[in-house]
């Protein structure tokens, strides 16, 4: 390749860094920016740099309420989808049983289907449990609306492992549930931490089902925080920038420290 | 072996599915056969609140919008990501880490952070975008871009696109990768530039996960939410309005309980086909 060609490329590759990176490097700026600093242009490094931006929307705006709100929601998703997709994914790899194709191809089905296409009848059916307003109210639909992308990944995970680790572990006759405890998970256990960090990371970003279903302030979640907060102070520029960035950052470091198990388990939830 | 364990191993998972998909999908369907008052079921219908669809102009102007937004997905996030994984694929290991993880960032910000942060850039008071304008002696081309009709759609689409393209290149270096080098050696020893390489050799090898790619984002086109709700609220006018947020508005803003149902039906009967097509094209096994 001559060397034009190779110099040009890179240019394409830093331009498309400079789109990834520089929306996030404005809020960075723009968080730590006094207010009399703001009309010095959107790239004019703040200076003095500031964290009243930070403490403000920490303590006054309900951040802090809203972070733990939204740490307490997708722990307990996280959670509930652990104890239920990988032994629903271990099924359908390594157990033979009547119905098998059709039970899958439900799962498969509920691949695609978006929250608002469900929120008629869920939100009636919330209503009816008593759960609108309740935490657990976002919890188990959240949970159930990741299950067939979690059950598809935690299928294709199982089927690596070997099955003649699992017929030693029954012929000493085991439990399957034993078995699939101290074999398979132990085996399983990169796949369970992509799945683990990719069902945090889409129950922390959901807004839909937060938005509709919790009342209360004090319940509310980052993302609905984060959208009313930019209703509400429709100047405070500095406040919502530190609230955007409190609403992302755990996810950004989640995902630098991760990067490898979370590119792997989206492009295998994906492709096959 | 009896089938006994397998269904207790399913059970969990299934209980939670179908209490909170799979009954709300049998019962909007339900829904779209009634007459309603006030959230209470009245009588049925049959197809009456269908009929509806013909007349509504809302309905017909998002789900052109939703069309919209997948060819521009598919003319721009899609070929950058192809371009890029190429361009990628033939620097050190290093720097392929690197720059995805870069590319793929954006995807990992919550879509309402999005939404608020290129709100920003498209300010038409102080934002960015028009602030660099101006700075390149392009100030006439300046604009209130969301506030816009003609604009609004767009440039909410470079929005989704910064979240997606990164997306694309991982999914095209994973494909690429998996290229025979020698088909490229051979090539080389004809003398063949870059670009006639990428066009004969890469394009062609890479049509699973364009297809992929492809139908993954035409899905998500028709499922997408957030970003509108936090921007436009599918305006200006109608400008931006979106079949996810068409239903929306006529449960939650017009407490219509029969058409907000017919329009679940038809954003459910097109995302599953959609994706029915996909595992028949892919073959997913």
């Amino acid at each position: 390749m001559n060397r034009f060609t190779r110099h040009s490329q890179t240019v394409v590759l830093a331009v498309f860094a400079l789109y990834a990176l520089a929306p996030v490097y404005l809020v960075l700026l723009a968080s730590m920016r006094s207010e009399a600093d703001l009309f010095n242009g959107p790239l004019s490094l703040p200076w003095p740099i500031e964290t009243a931006n930070y403490l403000r929307v920490w303590t006054e705006s309900g951040f802090s309420t809203f972070f733990w709100n939204s740490l307490k929601i997708s722990v307990a998703v996280t959670v509930l989808v652990l104890l239920t997709a990988p032994l629903a994914g271990y099924a359908f790899a390594k157990m033979q049983f009547r119905g098998r194709e059709a039970l899958f191809a439900l799962f498969l089905a509920g691949l695609v289907v978006p929250a608002p296409s469900v929120i008629v009848a869920l939100y009636g059916n919330l209503q009816a449990l008593g759960l609108i307003d309740t935490h657990i109210g976002v919890i188990l639909p959240q949970a159930a609306l990741l299950m067939p992308f979690s059950v598809f990944m935690m299928r294709t995970v199982m089927q690596e492992v070997p099955d003649e680790l699992i017929e030693a572990s029954t012929m000493d006759g085991a439990s399957p549930l034993y078995g699939f405890l101290t074999v398979v998970v132990p085996l399983a256990r990169p796949g369970l931490m992509s799945l683990t960090l990719i069902v945090f990371l889409f129950s922390w970003q959901e807004y839909l089902l937060p938005l509709v279903v919790l009342q209360t302030e004090t319940l509310k979640t980052i993302t609905v925080g984060a959208a009313s907060l930019q209703g509400r102070y429709g100047v405070d520029y500095g406040g919502i920038a530190a609230a955007g960035l409190i609403a992302f950052a755990p996810l950004v470091v989640l995902f630098l420290a991760m990067q490898r198990s979370f590119v792997r388990g989206l492009s295998a939830g994906a492709v096959k | 072996m009896s089938s006994r364990p397998a269904y207790l191993f399913l059970l969990p998972a299934l209980l939670l599915y179908g209490a909170f998909v799979v009954l709300p999908i049998l019962q909007v369907t339900a829904y779209s056969f009634f007459s309603w008052d006030n959230g209470i079921a009245q009588d049925f219908v049959g197809l009456d609140n269908y009929a509806r669809l013909g007349s509504d102009g809302v309905f017909w102007a998002a789900l052109g919008h939703n069309a919209i937004w997948v060819v521009l997905t598919l003319a721009f996030p899609l070929l950058a990501g192809l371009l890029l994984a190429a361009i990628l694929a033939e620097r050190s290991p290093r720097t392929i880490q690197m720059m995805s993880a870069i590319y793929f960032l954006p995807r990992t910000i919550p879509l309402v952070v999005a939404g608020i942060i290129w709100g920003w850039i498209y300010n038409p008071l102080f934002g960015l975008l028009n602030y660099s304008l101006d700075m390149l002696g392009l100030g006439n081309l300046a604009g209130a871009w969301l506030a816009e009709e003609g604009t609004a759609l767009v440039s909410l689409n470079v929005v989704g696109a910064w979240t997606f393209f990164g997306f694309c290149v991982v999914i095209y270096l994973g494909a690429i990768q998996s290229i025979d080098p020698s088909l490229y050696e051979a090539a080389d020893v004809d003398g063949a530039p870059w670009w006639r390489k990428f066009r004969d050799i890469t394009v062609p090898l890479l049509k699973n996960s364009t297809l992929f790619l492809g139908l993954y984002a035409a899905i998500e086109a028709m499922r997408f939410f957030d970003l509108i709700w936090v921007t436009t609220q599918g305006g200006p006018g109608y400008a931006t309005e979106v079949l996810t947020t068409h239903v929306y508005k006529t449960f939650f803003l017009v407490g219509d309980y029969g058409y907000a149902s017919v329009l679940s039906v038809v954003l459910l009967a097109i995302v599953l086909s959609l994706s029915a097509l996909a595992f028949r094209l892919l073959r997913v096994k």
